[in-house]
């Protein structure tokens, strides 16, 4: 029962949905609907990169959307890029352009999430052979051209020159040139035993760390590659080789540390460095004197500690294997690709064609501090870059032992167990031969399980 | 049309909400993953039929069993734990005449109302090895404390000292059952001579084991599930460590990141029934254990 001054349920209902009606009719309009009122096609662009890598991947986003007034391009921040794609592409609401990890290019291409480029990038005049030979590995996929290199990354040996000023004396008694960094594996020993401090002066693994000269697991990011250096390799001829000796040797040699250091010590001294991207960040604060790391970390040293006086070597090899003109080149970069089922491929394309322009190539890589994927690069790009190792690391992109992860889908979960592995050998639990033993049976079960459903499938296996 | 049709419609229609909510939202993924377990499953192609492959899978694969391991050890440790920690505080929060009660079970209550995610941070900071609260504290009264993240040993222990945190849910409602213990039995077994622990024994536990059997249950269900607290402890840059993965862990990995969305399925059907069976086994175990006030 209603008494005088009260809303009835009906009087009530009819407002708000008189409310909702004019909001939907009158309300605020998103900057896409603005702009796509306009006449303008709206492309949706997901990347990862926020800070400093993100204004600038916005910067040339910007200069397209004013370079021409057909196609207006939104840049949008996305974590976990690799699965909400996923997810956007199965539900068939993707985005237009997605900015991936080189690592997720295989299992999207054999899924025929993203298109294939080679006719769309050619008709951009787009070539492979204007990048770099390593980098086709990561652009090529069961013979079609799925990805364009975003920025390139590749790994390489950071080193403290003021530490290795410091303990130059030990250094030279070691044979290693305080001046050059170390050249070898066997240089890389000698240099972390001349610059590892134990409190109290102590022998190594006699007390507690004050400072280590090299550590595997700092930062960490990369267990599959310590195999390589030693001349082994994770997959060869579709064969899951990582249990090979030579590959087994690459993770004696990562055990050999915490045993000589004492793990206990190890853990309890990494336990005191700062997560990557902070000031706190181990090699920042001169608690690790060499680490391995890509070219963004000078981006970190500018930002954080620009009085560092660093140097950049490639990851050391063995002598045996080790070749001035051939070193190894991790590959670890950011790639362009097309979603199926985004609204206009040929406009996707247009886009990345004007990102892949070699002054937009190398603003972006300015911003990043990494290497240029492109084969001819500017001198001024060198002049301006702010990474000491910037030719270096273009270099490593085409180098002949440039090598990235084993290009199948089935690696995700495969490098899942390096990082398990390692961490347990690391921590001195089991030896290093059964363990990759044990890491190549897996491997191998995976790509036979693989091969095995796409052949149920009717598929092509790879 | 009857007065009794017209009023099934009426519910019917009142309740539709939540039958399509539930229809929708549950059942239909319920059945779906029921399929998808039986299927090759790799989210962006179609799903296609191999039989018990996936179940099959699941019995030699050295990382289900190691979940599995991680999974069970971590409940046996978590689930009496936090019911004996829960027991304790909420016998002390209920004990008459306590000062400040309200306060005191609000600064127990409190932690559970933290997102878990948050708390899961700060429990990465208090186990830091070098600088965490809980080893300077040890380190105070001159114990060296472990490497709490990075030790195998200790990520169990870790996590169940974690669990502790998300213990005063389980305390409101054991303050809640023991308040509604009849006071004239407290009297009765005071002057037949027991002492507060007998009578917490004899009088309080038999008569709140309704609400010891409701926690319990949620509890095992919740150990069995836990995902958020491991996944921050025991995942980082430099990817997992064995010691601390678990179960939901293991099959989120198999869905979202593998793209083996036919064998997660598999995974967290078997889930369903471990947790139906042992509900099942508790409830059983409950007719001889639990005493509800006023059955015959």
């Amino acid at each position: 029962m209603t008494t005088p001054g009260d809303i009835s349920r009906r009087a009530a209902i009819g407002t708000l949905a008189a409310g909702a009606a004019w909001f939907a009719a009158f309300g605020p309009r998103s900057e896409r609907d603005a702009i796509a009122s306009k006449g303008k096609l709206v492309l949706d662009y997901w990347e990862k990169w926020t800070g400093i890598e993100g204004q600038a991947m916005q910067k040339i986003v910007d200069a397209f959307n004013a370079s021409q007034d057909k196609i207006y391009v939104r840049y949008l921040i996305t974590n976990s890029i690799h699965q909400k794609s996923l997810i956007a592409i199965l539900g068939g609401a993707p985005p237009d352009v997605i900015g991936l990890y080189a690592f997720n290019v295989p299992s999207y291409s054999e899924a025929r999430a993203i298109l294939p480029l080679d006719d769309l990038a050619a008709s951009h005049g787009l070539k492979m052979s204007d990048y770099a030979s390593g980098l086709h590995q990561v652009m090529r996929h069961d013979g079609q051209w799925t990805a364009i290199i975003n920025t390139c990354g590749t790994l390489a040996l950071y080193w403290n020159r003021a530490i290795f000023r410091e303990c130059a004396d030990a250094l030279k008694a070691s044979g290693v040139d305080p001046d050059k960094g170390p050249q070898t594996i066997e240089q890389l020993d000698a240099a972390h035993v001349a610059t590892t401090r134990v409190a109290g002066g102590a022998p190594l693994g006699k007390g507690p760390l004050e400072r280590a000269g090299f550590l595997h697991l700092e930062p960490g990011w990369w267990s599959w590659i310590w195999g390589q250096p030693f001349g082994g390799h994770i997959m060869q001829d579709g064969l899951a080789t990582c249990g090979s000796p030579d590959f087994v040797k690459g993770y004696q040699w990562v055990q050999s540390y915490p045993r000589e250091l004492g793990s206990e010590h190890v853990e309890k001294f990494r336990a005191g460095f700062g997560p990557y991207g902070t000031p706190q960040c181990a090699f920042l604060t001169g608690k690790v004197a060499m680490c391995v790391q890509g070219p963004w970390m000078a981006n970190l040293i500018n930002q954080y500690t620009p009085t560092l006086d660093y140097g950049v070597v490639p990851i050391p090899m063995i002598q045996s294997l080790a070749d001035p003109a051939r070193p190894l080149g991790v590959i670890d970069t950011d790639v362009l690709v097309i979603p199926r089922g985004c609204k206009d491929p040929e406009a996707s394309m247009q886009f990345i064609a004007f990102t892949q322009r070699p002054e937009n190539v190398e603003a972006l890589a300015l911003a990043h501090c990494k290497g240029s994927p492109l084969v001819k690069v500017s001198e001024s790009f060198y002049a301006q870059h702010k990474n000491r190792g910037v030719r270096l690391h273009t270099a490593l992109a085409s180098s002949p032992r440039a090598f990235v992860p084993p290009p199948v889908p089935e690696w995700t979960e495969w490098k899942d167990g390096f990082d398990s592995t390692i961490q347990d050998l690391w921590r001195l639990r089991g030896e290093p031969g059964p363990a990759m033993e044990r890491l190549q049976a897996r491997g191998q079960s995976l790509l036979d399980q693989a091969a095995a459903r796409r052949a149920m499938r009717g598929e092509r296996n790879g | 049309m009857s007065a009794r049709t017209r009023n099934l419609i009426s519910g019917l229609l009142w309740t539709s909400p939540w039958l399509v909510g539930f229809a929708v939202f549950l059942f239909l993924p319920l059945a779906m993953s029921l399929w998808y377990s039986f299927t090759d499953y790799p989210l962006l192609k179609p799903p296609v039929y191999i039989g018990m492959e996936n179940y099959t899978g699941l019995l030699h694969d050295d990382k289900f069993w190691l979940v599995v391991k991680n999974t069970l050890v971590y409940s046996a440790f978590a689930i009496p734990l936090s019911t004996l920690v829960s027991l304790v505080v909420a016998a002390w929060l209920a004990t008459p005449g306590l000062r400040a009660r309200g306060f005191f079970l609000g600064a127990v209550f409190l932690p559970t109302l933290v997102p878990m995610m948050a708390a899961a941070m700060v429990w990465l900071w208090l186990f830091n090895a070098e600088n965490g609260l809980i080893n300077v504290l040890l380190k105070f009264v001159g114990v060296s404390g472990p490497i709490w993240l990075n030790d195998a040993r200790w990520s169990i222990p870790a996590l169940v000292l974690t669990g502790l945190w998300g213990v005063g849910q389980m305390v409101v409602v054991y303050v809640a059952a023991i308040n509604e213990v009849p006071a004239a039995l407290y009297e009765a077994a005071t002057l037949d001579g027991m002492g507060p622990v007998r009578r917490f024994q004899h009088v309080t536990l038999p008569l709140i084991t309704p609400a010891v059997l409701f926690n319990v249950i949620t509890l095992t269900i919740g150990s069995l599930q836990i995902f958020v607290m491991p996944y921050v402890l025991f995942r980082n840059e430099q990817g997992q460590r064995d010691s601390g993965n678990m179960y939901n862990l293991l099959l989120y990995d198999n869905a979202f990141v593998y793209q083996k969305f036919g064998y997660a399925s598999a995974m967290a059907w078997v889930q369903l029934l471990v947790v139906l069976a042992l509900t099942g086994i508790m409830m059983f175990a409950s007719k001889r254990l639990v005493h509800y006030r006023g059955a015959a």
